[in-house]
């Protein structure tokens, strides 16, 4: 049974030995020249399509610099957050301090010559 | 007759003869390297104008370090890879657009393909193996191909894929045993 199912298996990976090669369809040479001179008379310039080839442009690049920079908006925004958070804490301490102290009320004139 | 760095200094000069002479000596070889990778006849036969399109582009660039079929043979394997990334690429967003709704054409699988040099008795089993080759990782597929349909020596294959020779000789273990896998299981 196994040697049955070995044998099938190496007839297959062995199927394509001795095989013809595949050769082109006929007048290959008219049907590329014909789009070779299309592609001249369009203009197609290679600007173009580099442009078109380029990476950034593939679906897993674009997509992953999409979410790239989400994330590093969510990360600015919430650290930006986070500061105004602390800032506030700040603001409140010092006021507390310039209470406890009087500092708040700089209203007084010193003589500096007294 | 012209011979190999006859034939490049003749294409540098835009000699369409030269041209001619050249898609009509490797048309065969780059159109079999295509179709076994891409598994289309159509498709491989964008591929293979493609092909001729950036040699004629690009002969300028040509260094003559290796022969002018190793470098046309590096020039098809690429471009046959492209192009089975960019249909696979569309499938992803066929199946996508479906998803949400908006995709009304019903998805296509392609159908079993058959290579026309393949006799009668081992067609179907070369569907099959065909069907596996088309998950194998990419410089196994193209490895594999290189030796099985295009007959060449791991040698000329290290030259083509620009990798050494001990490398190619992992590369098409590596791709047996895994055919021999995806075989196992299909067999049950």
């Amino acid at each position: 049974m196994n040697n049955e199912k070995n044998k099938k298996i190496e007839d297959i990976l062995n199927s394509l030995d001795g095989s013809q090669k595949a050769t082109v369809p006929g007048f290959f040479y008219t049907r590329l020249k014909a789009k070779m001179l299309a592609r001249h008379t369009s203009g197609e310039n290679e600007l173009e399509k580099r442009i078109n080839r380029s990476w950034i442009f593939r679906p897993a690049y674009a997509l992953a610099i999409l979410i790239l920079v989400l994330l590093i908006n969510a990360v600015v925004i919430l650290k930006g957050n986070a500061a105004a958070d602390n800032n506030t804490t700040d603001a409140d301490t010092m006021q507390s301090i310039a209470g406890d102290y009087s500092l708040n009320d700089n209203t007084a004139l010193y003589d500096l010559n007294q | 007759m012209l011979n190999e760095l006859e034939l490049i200094q003749e294409l540098r000069k835009g000699n369409e003869p030269a041209f001619k002479y050249l898609v009509e000596t490797y048309q065969d070889r780059v159109f079999n390297t295509a179709i076994g990778i891409v598994q289309n006849a159509e498709d491989a036969e964008d591929v293979a104008q493609e092909v001729f399109i950036q040699v004629f582009r690009s002969i300028h660039s040509f260094k003559a370090e290796s022969k002018l079929s190793t470098w046309i043979y590096r020039i098809t394997t690429t471009r046959a890879l492209d192009h089975l990334r960019s249909r696979k690429s569309k499938k992803r967003f066929g199946l996508i657009q479906r998803l949400f709704g908006d995709g009304n054409k019903p998805l296509h699988e392609l159908p079993d393909f058959h290579h026309p040099g393949v006799t009668l008795d081992r067609k179907e089993n070369a569907a099959r193996l065909f069907r596996a080759i088309d998950r194998l990782p990419e410089n196994q597929k193209t490895a594999f191909i290189l030796h099985k349909l295009e007959d060449l020596s791991y040698i000329e294959i290290s030259a083509v894929m620009q990798i050494s020779l001990s490398a190619v000789e992992s590369l098409m273990h590596r791709a047996k045993q895994n055919l021999r896998k995806m075989l196992e299981k299909e067999t049950g």
